[in-house]
């Protein structure tokens, strides 16, 4: 028998991650992503409503959760310990307020902070116990560790969780994206930091590509297809840096385009990767007078699309700069024609 | 050795960010900064390597391990399982601590990411607000954005995501103050709070006064360009 070099992967890097039909799947505690609330909030706004309309999912977050603070952690403004401690808050805070034990982030680079954390804790016992104790003495609360893959100290991302539910999704989709070329772009964080820890890996990532092929889409490869999109925190907070975002996203879309010029739809996972391989576009169209006009869309966005949303005031497609219209048109997803432009854009 | 390099062996994430480094450059050839900037992480593990202390100070006061973009391209691809990300970490807070940072236009920088990200966290509990994402500081975002911005309730509340809300779940919600303090006990506790402070003092000492620190603040606010601002030496 022929054993392919993805299937040896794949079978590495197999995470499990409960459905909605299994026990645990349909309650779930999650965290906010502060990059995406500032910079992309509707779509935080559509995986709300497709977990809990549509999967039936009792999502909880508390009000006293805080960003994981990755940011300012990989943008150098906190220790390592910092990061350790806040985690084991959040943690803390779901479990004794809120009664769950399965939890995902809407941030990939919190799920790459929280398990980074995790595995810390796994591999260094005094980083254990000094967590525990500095969390005690800072909060009063208990250390608490969550388990949510497969048994072992883990978290997911909410990418994941569609993932899981991909079959259930497609199931209830309006509509098809049969004929239609896509690709994955898999945030950094989600699967460089930690590969064991992605679904498929760091090579053969499937989260997004499994959601794009259950909603029939044909699968396109690229030479650039892993290269980074730019987000890069301190490069692109700063405007004066952000040549280097432009760049990156520059490389892949080139790329992209040489290989598959029919190719208009990029599925993200990350708020970095969703935002700025975007904007950048515009960028490019100022700066070379080059355009690609490839619509990049978060995994909720499209899942929203599918399921039937509203383009612009479920999906938040009026916030992107490349016009998402002629990928509507070609899918076959209806929207009100008779506005102009601006007007679906601008309802006030 | 040094006592920098001994402050460098301290961090777990030096520790475990570099093994026995074999100089091969699969780092270097998979790195997006490598590409737009004089940037080599190879050349940074090499100098690390070398334990030299006077190449470490050179390397802390320089631009160069402020190009990372902290994407972890390098970790994965590593025959020897090291990580320059997480070693560019250990290496920019120590530059941080010693005031090593002051001393490059990049690493200047810094003064923005404390006062935005980490004053952010104690403040509002994240370390970006709506507020932050200006169309003066993103102009790539676009009219589009430029509109939302001048209607940022009452689109939010179109998408159904409507910010600021006290005492709930949701998006960008008013964090309860006891939690807040909880936060902020953390930062204080874990030694951020310092780490954040040095970055205060090391501009105070490379641009001469708190009121050169202002300027150099309001400047890159209004212009965008920390580059516009003059300094004196």
């Amino acid at each position: 028998m022929k054993v392919t070099r993805e299937n040896i992967i794949w079978e590495s890097h197999q995470k499990h991650v409960p459905t909605i039909d299994e026990e645990g799947g349909k309650l779930w505690g999650c965290f906010r992503s502060c990059f995406l609330q500032s910079a992309a909030p509707y779509t935080e706004g559509i995986a709300y409503k497709i977990l809990k309309n549509d999967l039936g999912i009792d999502l909880r977050e508390a009000a006293g959760h805080t960003s994981c603070g990755a940011i300012g952690y990989h943008g150098d403004v906190t220790n390592i310990e910092t990061q350790m401690v806040v985690a084991a808050r959040n943690f803390a805070v779901a479990h004794e307020e809120l009664g769950v034990d399965n939890l995902f982030s809407f941030c990939v680079t919190s799920f790459a902070n929280y398990t980074e954390m995790i595995h810390l804790w796994e591999e260094e016992p005094e980083l254990r116990e000094y967590t525990a104790k500095t969390l005690k003495e800072t909060t009063g609360r208990e250390f608490w560790i969550p388990h949510v893959s497969g048994g072992r100290p883990s978290v997911v991302h909410a990418s994941d969780v569609f993932y899981a539910n991909r079959h259930k999704l497609a199931e209830k989709a309006k509509y098809s994206l049969k004929g239609i070329k896509a690709v994955d772009h898999i945030g950094c964080h989600y699967g460089k930091i930690f590969p064991g820890e992605a679904m498929g890996g760091v090579e053969f990532p499937q989260v997004l590509v499994g959601l794009l092929e259950a909603f029939g889409a044909e699968i396109v490869d690229y030479p650039e297809r892993r290269h980074c999109c730019g987000m890069g925190f301190r490069q692109c907070a700063f405007p004066e840096n952000r040549d280097y975002t432009a760049s990156s996203t520059y490389k892949k879309l080139a790329s992209l385009k040489e290989a598959h010029p029919d190719c208009n739809l990029i599925l993200t996972n990350c708020p970095g990767c969703t935002v700025f391989l975007d904007a950048e576009q515009g960028t490019i169209k100022e700066v070379l007078e080059e355009e690609f006009n490839v619509s990049i869309l978060d995994y909720a966005q499209l899942t929203g699309l599918m399921l039937g949303y509203d383009p612009f005031k479920d999906c938040g497609m009026n916030a992107k700069v490349v016009p998402v219209e002629p990928l509507l048109d070609k899918i076959g997803i209806p929207y009100d024609k008779s506005k102009t432009f601006e007007e679906r854009r601008r309802p006030f | 050795m040094g006592k920098l390099v001994d402050e460098l062996k301290q961090d777990i994430q030096y520790q475990h960010g570099m093994n026995a480094c074999l100089n091969c450059g699969i780092c270097t050839a998979v790195c997006p900064a490598a590409e737009v900037y004089e940037y080599s992480p190879r050349e940074v593990m090499n100098i690390c390597h070398t334990e030299d202390e006077e190449w470490l100070i050179d390397l802390l006061k320089s631009d160069k391990i402020w190009f990372c973009g902290q994407c972890y391209s390098c970790k994965p691809r590593c025959p020897r399982g090291n990580s320059t990300a997480d070693v560019i970490l250990a290496l920019r807070r120590l530059s941080v601590r010693h005031g090593y940072f002051a001393e490059s236009e990049k690493g200047r920088q810094q003064l923005f990411a404390k006062r935005v990200f980490g004053e952010n966290m104690l403040k509002r509990g994240y370390t970006l607000t709506a507020e932050n994402i200006t169309p003066e500081h993103f102009p790539e975002l676009g009219e589009n954005w430029e509109y939302y911005f001048e209607h940022m309730k009452e689109m939010r509340e179109w998408w159904d995501v409507p910010m600021d809300k006290e005492n709930s779940a949701g998006s960008h919600r008013v964090i309860p103050e006891k939690d807040m303090d909880e936060l902020r006990a953390i930062y204080k506790a874990t030694g951020a709070i310092e780490l954040m402070e040095a970055v205060e003092k090391g501009m105070e000492k490379k641009l001469g006064s708190k009121k050169e620190v202002e300027k150099y603040w309001e400047n890159w606010l209004e212009t965008a360009d920390s580059r516009t601002y003059e300094m004196k030496s």
